[in-house]
């Protein structure tokens, strides 16, 4: 029990910082663009 | 970003060419040449660009550029009123269409020069579309300036709209569903193995409740809001929409499971956030494939210049292509684009139609001929007299349909068409348990109505379309059909008439050579060995296979509508064209020997178009080449109906009358001209290989070089469609008897726990056989 009350908690709080990380991703454009960024790899 | 790299293999013949025109005598910015030499530039404009790039730092982009930069002209006015877009940090975001960038340097030169400025925050471009992003600091610089740089530079600025704000959203509750989805997925499977088992500590039980809750309360308060605000919409349009059903057992679902957790009966939140999940990973994947319709129609008018030179009286003027008018008489240099349709009135010179008909080879074009809007001069000088202009052009027209095809909503699917009767019929059984059981007690009553609700919940029945679509899909694209949408493939099913485009789509694409003796071929190849043309790769490549070493052709001159001449071996040849699909080579004694090209059907033509015809439909060649050539490659192919002669506009008649008649018309094509096409069926097929326009608006693309996928897309959409009228049939099965048996009072906590999972597994299922069958299909 006392580990499921510590891990549960680390578990929510992980989970919640990538769904966070990936919300700012999404809403700062990283997933606009998905064809061209390959492609530029060639050009460098 | 740093500078390309020299030169690849396949850009050897473009660095011969840069090589060959760099020297004195030309402006060093744009290329134009001046009287005098030295290192004199043409105009003021390039002497600006010139210092702007030097002061930057980017002096490299002089050596390393594979393509002289336009000449600059002033940015127009008006950048004052684009709407900018504000970013969270104070900052400003703008996504604009540079015209002119014609090589990595360009793009390079002009990322830096963008965020080497003051206050720019953030400055990308990009090579394959053109698009730039900027974002900066409105205090400190403003979009007319930055425009202005761009434009200073010799490259062409112009606003695009931002599209980008709602996906955003989208995928951020998507993914927070699916996070949710998975742990709560998690947590009630150790609850439902608690009631298997029946030994689970009541403190457990009810953490992992609380748990669930945690985490499905944002899935349905903000995940699923989309289907809230759809089912409103709805509503207040007098329609019952897919929306409706989902937003209602979303609430219901959540709200007992609120109650649960809090003491009350069972919950289901497992169900409420796999099901949202999943839904919304099918409304990101269609928001996609229609941005990508709108982005191909914006690259198309594109094309076409901003600027052209009219003649007045015996002066030359520069003037935006808004001021043209029918009539006037407009100047156009090799290398240009044509600014409006027109007649040529005066000189020669060949175009590249591709933009029109998709056939690579130039046109040679002669007084009294028409010529069109954004279609390419590739050497000569004509003067045109305007016939149309802006959205009276020929790809003004083609950019319009691709517009519609974007704006076109899926067809609506099975299961929106039974969505509305699905919702009435759930509203009347809970009504009318509530009604029965009101005798026996408010409370009584409440609690059946609700469990009629839960069970009712659209899981099923919104699940059954996408998981096997999914699968279908799956099935098509290991077979080199990549389809954009679930719906896409369901309709492949009901396609009773193929048309196909000849180029690249039933042939090839590329032209081959036929015969020729070896002597013949490796003195033409000599001479074409630096030419970019389709002919001369086509003579090169087979010298490559037959293995004769390419000798070194001198003197080599090119002249258009001519021919090639040069030295090879010491003697002089003339390589020039005789006739449709062949060259002649002649000696310097006249003596002349035939090189026969073409462009080869596919080798899987004949089978893929006799399987199709097996299956009862109607195959038609669909081409703008002559008649003649037009009936040999279906003959080759097995096709008895062409349509010769056609441009696109005939394509998409074609098209359209066909549906009127009640045919359902598949499409394929290839090229740039075929996008009005593609968006004109009810399915549009591209070639992979083909222009990137035709690719972006088309339903479904051909990975592989071949037109077997087709059959195979048509397989996996029969086995799809059957599986999910299975699936329809089970659920409104399932629903018919839960229903019931909640009203009646006889769904317990377990029998509720079983059964859902136990429904949406059947349609897993179901889903999993739709490979299977396209196998038998096969065998």
């Amino acid at each position: 029990m006392t580990a499921i009350l510590i891990l549960l908690p680390v578990a929510l709080v992980l989970g919640g910082v990538f769904a966070a990380l990936f919300v700012y991703a999404a809403k700062s454009g990283q997933f606009d663009d998905l064809d061209d960024p390959p492609e530029r790899i060639l050009h460098d | 970003m740093s500078p390309p790299t020299p030169l690849s293999r396949a850009d050897g013949a473009a660095a011969v060419e840069a090589a060959r025109v760099l020297p004195a005598g030309r402006c060093p910015h744009c290329g134009t040449a001046v009287e005098g030499g030295g290192d004199a530039f043409c105009c003021r404009g390039c002497e600006i660009a010139a210092a702007i790039i030097r002061g930057a730092g980017l002096e490299r982009y002089y050596q390393e550029r594979r393509a002289f930069a336009p000449r600059p002209e002033p940015a127009e006015p008006g950048w004052d009123r684009v709407a900018v877009e504000p970013g969270p940090d104070g900052t400003v975001h703008v996504r604009l269409q540079v015209d002119g960038l014609r090589c990595a340097s360009c793009v390079w030169v002009t990322e830096q020069v963008l965020q080497r400025t003051p206050g720019v925050a953030e400055a990308t471009v990009s090579y394959a579309t053109g698009r730039a992003s900027l974002r900066w600091d409105p205090s400190r610089t403003d979009l007319p300036a930055l425009a202005g740089r761009i434009a200073a530079l010799g490259y062409r600025p112009r606003a695009l709209g931002s599209a980008a704000a709602a996906d955003h959203d989208l995928l951020a509750r998507t993914a927070v569903a699916i996070v949710a989805a998975v742990a709560v997925m998690g947590t009630y499977e150790a609850l439902y193995a608690g009631w298997w088992f029946g030994a689970m500590d009541p403190k457990f039980a009810a953490l992992f409740r609380w748990l669930s809750l945690v985490l499905a309360t944002p899935v349905a308060l903000w995940s699923a809001a989309p289907f809230f605000a759809g089912a409103w919409s709805g509503i207040r349009h007098r329609v019952l929409p897919m929306d409706l059903p989902i937003a209602l057992g979303v609430a219901v679902l959540y709200v007992q499971g609120v109650a649960a957790t809090l003491g009350a009966g069972e919950g289901y939140l497992d169900s409420l956030t796999m099901l949202v999940a999943l839904l919304l990973v099918g409304r990101v994947l269609e928001s996609r494939g229609r941005r990508r319709a709108a982005e191909a129609a914006t690259a198309l008018v594109a094309t076409i210049p901003r600027t052209a030179r009219r003649v007045e009286g015996e002066r030359l003027v520069t003037v935006p292509v808004e001021s043209l008018t029918a009539g006037d008489r407009i100047d156009v240099g090799a290398g240009e684009e044509f600014a409006a349709d027109g007649v040529v009135t005066d000189g020669a010179g060949q175009v590249r139609l591709a933009l029109l008909t998709g056939e690579a080879e130039p046109v040679v074009v002669a007084p009294g001929d028409r010529v069109a809007a954004g279609t390419v001069l590739l050497d000569g000088a004509l003067t045109v007299r305007v016939t149309a202009v802006g959205n009276e052009t020929i790809v003004h027209g083609m950019a319009a349909q691709l517009h519609l095809a974007a704006d076109r909503g899926l067809a609506p699917s099975a299961a929106d068409r039974i969505a509305p009767w699905f919702t009435a019929a759930t509203l009347v059984a809970a009504a009318l348990t509530f009604a029965w059981w009101y005798g026996a007690g408010l409370g009584v009553a409440l609690a059946r109505t609700v469990a009629v609700l839960v069970v009712a919940c659209p899981c099923a029945l919104a699940l059954s379309q996408p998981l096997a679509g999914a699968a279908g899909l799956g099935a098509a694209a290991r077979r080199g059909l990549l389809l954009r949408s679930a719906q896409a493939l369901l309709d492949l099913d009901r396609v009773d008439l193929v048309a196909l485009d000849k180029t690249g789509t039933v042939t090839t694409g590329t032209m081959t050579v036929a015969s020729a003796d070896d002597a013949a071929l490796r003195v033409a190849a000599g001479l074409e060995r630096y030419s970019n043309h389709p002919i001369a790769r086509a003579i090169v490549a087979e010298a490559r296979t037959r293995d004769i070493p390419l000798p070194a052709g001198t003197e080599v001159r090119e002249e258009s509508g001519a021919g090639i001449t040069g030295l090879v071996d010491g003697r002089r040849w003339t390589l020039r064209s005789g006739g449709p699909g062949t060259v002649s080579l002649v000696d310097d004694r006249g003596i002349e020997r035939i090189i026969r090209l073409e462009d080869a059907t596919r080798a899987d033509a004949g089978g893929t178009v006799s399987q199709l015809k097996r299956s009862g439909r109607r195959v038609v060649l669909l081409t703008g080449d002559h008649r003649a050539v037009a009936r040999r490659i279906g003959l080759e192919a097995g096709i008895t109906e062409t349509v010769a002669g056609a441009d696109p506009a005939a394509k998409v008649a074609w098209i359209e009358r066909a549906r009127r008649d009640g045919h359902r018309v598949l499409f394929a094509g290839d090229g740039l001209n075929d996008g009005p096409a593609l968006a004109a069926s009810d399915i549009g097929v591209a070639m992979g290989t083909g222009a990137a326009s035709s690719v972006l608006v088309a339903d479904g693309v051909i990975a592989t070089g071949s037109l077997a996928p087709l059959l195979a897309g048509m397989r996996a959409a029969r086995a799809a469609n059957r599986v999910i009228r299975m699936n329809l049939r089970f659920s409104i099965a399932y629903n018919v008897l839960a229903v019931a048996a909640a009203a009646a009072g006889l769904v317990n906590p377990l029998v509720a726990a079983v059964l859902m999972p136990l429904s949406s597994g059947a349609i897993i299922w179901g889903a999993s056989r739709v490979e299977a069958a396209v196998r038998r299909a096969e065998a």
